[in-house]
């Protein structure tokens, strides 16, 4: 419940930052749709051509990619912190975040929050909108909750990977250089695993399970009964993620130490 | 009841060195030279309650290191460290709550939100009440005198206004012990005055304790009957400050400003004291004891004529620098 209202304050305090710098916004606001657009066409174009891959449409890979983005932006809005081996850890900014009485990674959660990557979100909605209609697809009323069990999971499948690697600097200073490439694996998880070889699939399943955010899920609404083990687990590897994360933050936080001032 | 115990508390680091060349960043690649250094090393002490302690030592001696432990930020390699009754890295985020830490280089405030934005974060960070952080705050913020800043923006206000906010955010929760590391450092004559008479005025209400490390022996001179010094991670000194003065700054320092030119050896044979060269030749510098001052003046004065005459008595700042240079001696 504490942590609960303190959320909403941080998040009120981000709101009036934002505020205060109107173009700021404005010009975020503009990019972050352009950038979705462009994704948008890309996909479009390179499935304008094969209208199968694999035996899967164009339409329900576009699909996979719209819900692939929901949790994406919320793996981006809270969970963003790539750059934590630089600000934290170099700068010495933890001292700080380590004096006041709160969990330190659910104040650094709330420090680098950018809710505007929400966006990313509705975009997302109206992808999966478009190659819904596209499909005529159905839905029955527990596809809403599961639905949100399985944004849910992908969430938080993304948020352990990143925040395993987060932690990666308590133990060595290693610079946040595999970041990039983890969102580059990451982006693998939005197209059909069964493209890729066994290995790369195998990778995607159980060592950087990427492949929960994107196709395993969206399987689940696109009815590929072959792949319902994998929907339903979903939720699963998004705890199993976090909470190894989690642990694996805390015993970091042991080893944490300091930058000389 | 003590506010801080520390047995024998050590803290090491593994220092990586690199070799040199790109043959040696390839080798380093494998494997790594690296040394233990101990920034800490088994020191033992405790601090009362209401007390207020001064906590020196040259850069690299093992200050902010001891801070980080005592605070729980960093864990200690070996020791016993109780704050509060509790062990600050085990215990952390009930631990925090019982104490203030101020970090004079490094802000505690948000730097886009206005100063009162931030104490009222503070304020539900800290989980305290509506009345406790009227009565308290309204007092803190009336005697450090930012009323005016509150509305404004962290990033636009003075290192002086800022400092004077960082101390009143370390105080929402009203914390019985507050860590200050550096808390001056930049600051002008002033607003250090300010900050000064505002901890002795929390120390006296409250009772808080009080542990200060700083590179500015005023500070400690007007804050700390008790100090500790540090250096290479172990206490070479643990007593009052009139102590340390009495044993190793006793004495004055009277500089002469002759209108001739004088030797040494002249003055040397005039007076049995220190003779101590000025800027050249005219100026001599005679180190002597408070109770022959009137005698070596009398001295001087009767054989040569003097241009300029004044008295200075060792400072703090000396004292400090002498042990550092010298090593401590008991006499």
């Amino acid at each position: 419940m504490f942590y609960v209202s303190i959320f909403f304050q941080y998040m009120s305090q981000y709101v009036k930052t934002k505020l205060q710098y109107r173009t700021d916004l404005f010009v975020e606001f503009l990019s972050d749709l352009m950038f979705q657009g462009v994704n948008l066409i890309f996909i479009l174009v390179v499935f304008g051509h094969t209208q199968l891959l694999n035996g899967w449409t164009r339409d329900e890979i576009i699909f996979i990619y719209g819900f692939f983005l929901i949790p994406f932006a919320l793996f981006a809005s809270f969970f963003n912190i790539w750059d934590f081996n630089e600000r934290y850890i170099v700068r010495g900014e933890m001292d700080r975040v380590l004096t006041r009485p709160v969990h330190s990674l659910f104040q650094i959660v709330l420090e680098r929050m950018e809710l505007e990557s929400l966006l990313g979100g509705i975009t997302g909605l109206v992808v999966m909108g478009y190659a819904a209609s596209r499909l005529h697809m159905t839905f029955h009323w527990y596809d809403a909750v599961l639905f949100v069990l399985f944004v849910l999971g992908g969430t938080f499948v993304y948020a352990g990977i990143f925040i395993s690697l987060a932690s990666i600097s308590f133990w060595s200073d290693a610079r946040s250089s595999i970041m990039p490439m983890m969102y580059n694996i990451g982006n693998y998880g939005r197209y059909p695993v069964d493209i890729y070889n066994r290995i790369i699939r195998y990778i995607l399943t159980w060592i950087l399970p990427f492949a929960f955010v994107g196709v395993y899920p969206a399987a689940y609404f696109l009815r590929k009964t072959e792949w319902y083990t994998y929907s339903f687990l979903t939720p699963v590897m998004g705890m199993v993620c976090f909470t190894l994360s989690v642990l694996l933050w805390n015993a970091g936080i042991k080893r944490y130490r300091g930058a000389g001032n | 009841m003590y506010a801080i115990e520390v047995e024998k508390l050590r803290k090491e680091f593994k220092s990586y060195s690199s070799r040199s060349g790109l043959a040696g960043a390839f080798r380093d690649l494998f494997t790594r030279n690296y040394k233990i250094i101990r920034a800490v090393d088994d020191i033992s002490f405790t601090v009362k309650q209401g007390e207020m302690v001064g906590y020196i030592g040259e850069n690299g001696a093992g200050k902010s290191t001891t801070i980080k432990m005592l605070t729980g930020i960093l864990t200690p390699t070996s020791g016993r460290v109780v704050v509060n009754g509790m062990n600050p890295h085990k215990e952390r985020e009930r631990f925090v709550q019982t104490i203030g830490v101020v970090f004079g280089q490094r802000s505690q405030l948000w730097w886009d939100i206005a100063v009162q934005e931030s104490f009222r974060l503070l304020k539900k960070v800290y989980r305290v009440s509506d009345q406790d952080y009227n009565e308290h705050m309204d007092h803190v913020i009336e005697t450090l005198d930012i009323g005016p800043l509150l509305d404004k923006p962290v990033r636009k206000l003075s290192l002086g206004q800022r400092m004077r906010c960082e101390l009143a955010a370390a105080l929402i929760h009203n914390p019985p012990l507050l860590f200050l590391d550096e808390p001056t450092i930049g600051l002008d004559v002033l607003v250090k005055l300010k900050i000064r008479q505002f901890l002795k005025e929390i120390n006296e209400k409250y009772n808080t304790t009080i542990l200060l490390t700083t590179h500015d022996m005023t500070d400690i001179e007007a804050l700390c009957e008790r100090v500790i010094m540090l250096d290479e991670g172990k206490i070479i000194y643990d007593g009052s400050l009139q102590h340390l003065k009495q044993n190793w700054g006793e004495g004055k320092q009277i500089h002469f400003q002759f209108r001739d030119l004088v030797s040494k050896e002249e003055l040397a044979s005039l007076v049995h004291v220190t003779w101590e060269q000025g800027e050249d030749r005219y100026n001599w510098i005679a180190h002597v004891r408070a109770n022959d001052m009137a005698h070596v003046i009398g001295k001087v004065v009767s054989s040569y004529e003097l241009k300029d005459i004044h008295i200075r008595e060792v400072s703090t700042e000396e004292i400090i620098r002498n042990i550092y240079e010298e090593g401590i001696h008991y006499g």
